[in-house]
């Protein structure tokens, strides 16, 4: 053991004299997450835009429309509504750019759609606000296919019935109208519910991204240590194999979970972050740490010089980061990079810090996330540090 | 050739004992049954060409390099890769300047003391001694990517002294510095051999084996092809030592008075003196000029050639050190 602390206290050493290790390890994370966290804002302050309302129907389902998806929009800190008398006033408004988008519930409109006869929501959009009008279109439209659903059902129910319905049934139908969700999820992107905020979110997922560069330092140091006949020299002391790897493992380990620790310090700081409850997050740093060094380990022992396991620990850097969505969301993409997306530690990870988000999370909210990335680690780990211990012994 | 200060040779039990160290690669035999011994004090020369086996052999000894077969054993306990505490007694210097760039002399000898065990002041203590042996005192401190390639390989050869080890494993420890730094390493082998060291060293330079080593195992192809002192080695070509005096005086009677000495095979007269054709001409010299003198003759220049080690390896594998 004292060999192995030996071993660990002279790497840490180098590795500090080593400017570039405390960039890697620190200053691009920190700095990158910033610039993201600046530049591409998430949840609650991703996407904030004013519509403009024009209720000329006043009748019960321009009352339910706005009741339920505007209000909706509204109660997720999503969109302000202004409301406005006259389509004229509210596109003079869009024109002006004094709101992203107009929604006009035109006169008759709950009659129309009563009737059965055409009705429509119309979306009045600023060319410079495309996505807000993308928005107010999509949640138009979703309201306009409830209604027909609705309206499909109250069909059903005078052809089965073989008469109008009774009151209490078109009560129930109206409370459905009104009960009428947004189209798109927005409550899954609000900061309230399970997904961190942009500073948190990008501090995590580029604490993670870089953290595959410092962890494979350990591994990558005895493909360098035996280039340069050092390894040999440590080699020949009376030191056996395993507390070498262990030294070097040691070292790895401080420089990492350090590295992970000042980000988590820095960017609470300095970018607002909210990581939660610092137990669990303690918890989830560590498993992400030993995962990371895990995979280095593994992916380093499987090459002969330090330049492959350099190119090789880089791809696999940049492939899981955007599998496990370090950079882009992974729900939005295709079903087997979803599923492929649980292999790698940077999913994990982030999703054990956005459990977090809520306010009493705890380390119970987060005990599937550790234990996975502790699995992916001590697998992955322990093949590369047998394989590590082949690096040491010559034969 | 160095006198050797303690060599107890067969008497003692040896400090290493290795035989018939065996090692392929794949296809390729590396060491093919080598083995010698080496006592307290004596310096074992392993002399061949680069790729003849010496690194490979030196590794096994080292505990290492997993070997295929043999055994080493230093100071009466065997050595190998599983046996990290027998390599306690084994100071390895290898070929490589296995020293880290970014750490001071100190820092790079302190990091090595704790692992032989070495620590606190004792180990600062030895970090002094041996940066004195190698002549770093004053730039001990001193990072050592600053350092030439001189003073880096004495930095070398100082972490192989750190724990006083019974063997001193030198690999090749001159590859690449200048005859100064040369000098220097040289002098420092000879004061650890005759201060009782039991020396191992690895060289495909003639001249630095025959100044160095009491015994040489000449190692080509993978095997110890001849092994002895100098002069065994060199009588296996059949060569003998020429002594060549200048000087006056009757020429021709001297020359039929030092025929007549044991160990000078041929005197003749030649232009400006005497040429003798005789064994061990270092070992007998005092007697020769003793025997010129009382035969008339004023001796103003002497002479000895002696057939090296070169002839040695040319004439075992027909090819030259270097080739």
């Amino acid at each position: 053991m004292r060999a192995a602390l030996a071993i660990a206290a002279k790497d840490l050493r180098q590795r500090i004299r080593d400017r570039s290790a405390i960039a890697i390890a620190i200053v691009a994370p920190f700095g990158l997450a910033a610039m993201f966290a600046l530049l591409i804002p998430t949840g609650a302050g991703a996407f904030q835009v004013t519509y403009a309302v024009v209720d000329a129907d006043r009748g019960p389902l321009a009352a339910a429309f706005r009741a339920g998806p505007l209000a909706g929009l509204v109660d997720a800190g999503v969109a302000e509504l202004v409301e406005l008398p006259s389509e004229a006033v509210a596109r003079d408004r869009v024109a002006a750019r004094a709101v992203d988008a107009a929604i006009v519930i035109p006169a008759g409109f709950s009659d129309a759609v009563v009737a059965g006869v055409a009705a429509e929501i119309v979306v009045v959009g600023n060319v410079d606000a495309n996505l807000a009008t993308q928005v107010a279109t999509s949640v138009a439209s979703g309201f306009i296919d409830e209604l027909a659903a609705i309206r499909l059902a109250v069909a059903t129910t005078i052809v089965v019935e073989g008469s109008v319905p009774d009151p209490a049934r078109s009560t129930e139908l109206a409370e459905r109208a009104q009960r009428t969700r947004v189209p798109i999820d927005i409550v899954g992107t609000t900061a309230d519910s399970r997904q961190a905020g942009s500073a948190t979110f990008y501090a995590a997922s580029m604490a993670v991204f870089f953290l595959f560069f410092t962890a494979q330092f350990g591994v990558l140091s005895l493909l360098g240590e035996r280039r340069t006949g050092t390894l040999s020299r440590i080699a020949a002391a009376p030191v056996p194999a395993w507390a070498i790897v262990l030294g070097k493992a040691l070292a790895t380990f401080v420089l990492a979970a350090g590295s992970m620790t000042v980000l988590v310090v820095a960017s609470s700081l300095l970018l607002g972050a909210r990581w939660g409850d610092p137990a669990a997050v303690s918890l989830l740093v560590l498993g992400v740490v030993v995962s990371a060094m895990g995979i280095t380990a593994l992916i380093t022992t499987l090459t002969r010089t330090e330049e492959q396991a350099g190119n090789w620990n880089s791809i696999a850097a940049m492939v899981l980061a955007i599998l496990g969505g370090a950079f882009f969301p992974v729900s939005r993409g295709p079903e087997f990079l979803q599923q492929a997306s649980v292999l790698t530690p940077h999913a994990w990870f982030l999703r054990g810090i956005g459990d977090l988000a809520p306010p009493d999370a705890g380390i119970s909210a987060v005990l599937v996330p550790i234990a996975a990335l502790f699995a992916i680690g001590i697998v992955t780990g322990a093949v590369g540090l047998l394989r590590a211990a082949r690096i040491v012994v010559g034969r | 050739m160095t006198e050797p200060a303690v060599v107890h040779g067969a008497t003692a039990p040896p400090v290493l004992a290795c035989s018939d160290l065996r090692k392929r690669y794949g296809s390729r035999v590396a060491v093919d049954g080598v083995g010698f011994t080496i006592a307290a004090g004596e310096t074992y020369g392993l002399l061949g060409p680069n790729g003849a086996g010496k690194t490979t052999t030196i590794s096994m000894i080292c505990g290492i390099l997993v070997r295929d077969g043999g055994t080493v054993e230093v100071a009466g306990t065997p050595v190998d890769v599983g046996t990290p505490a027998a390599r306690a007694a084994i100071g390895y210097v290898p070929q490589d300047l296995a020293i880290y760039p970014d750490l001071t002399a100190r820092e790079n000898l302190a990091f090595f003391a704790r692992l032989y065990g070495l620590s606190g002041g004792a180990a600062r203590a030895r970090i002094d001694e041996v940066l004195e042996i190698v002549d770093l005192a004053d730039r001990g401190g001193d990072r050592t990517d600053q350092y030439s390639g001189g003073m880096k390989r004495r930095l070398n050869i100082a972490i192989g002294l750190l724990h006083r080890p019974r063997l001193l494993v030198l690999d090749e420890p001159t590859v690449g510095v200048d005859p100064q730094s040369r000098n220097a390493i040289l002098a420092s082998v000879e004061a650890l051999g005759r201060e009782g060291m039991a020396i191992l060293y690895t060289t495909h330079y003639m001249e630095e084996a025959e100044r160095l080593c009491d015994r040489v195992g000449i190692i080509d192809e993978g095997r110890i092809q001849a092994e002895g002192t100098r002069r065994e080695l060199v009588s296996l070509v059949g060569q003998r030592d020429t002594v060549n005096l200048a000087a006056t005086g009757d020429l021709p009677a001297a020359a039929a008075a030092l025929a007549g000495l044991d160990g000078v095979v041929e005197a003749t007269p030649a232009d400006g003196g005497l040429e003798l054709i005789v064994d061990d001409a270092r070992g007998n010299l005092a007697r020769f000029l003793g025997t010129a003198s009382d035969a008339g003759l004023s001796v103003s220049a002497v002479e000895v050639v002696e057939p090296n080690l070169e002839a040695v390896f040319l004439h075992l594998t027909g090819r030259a050190l270097r080739d």
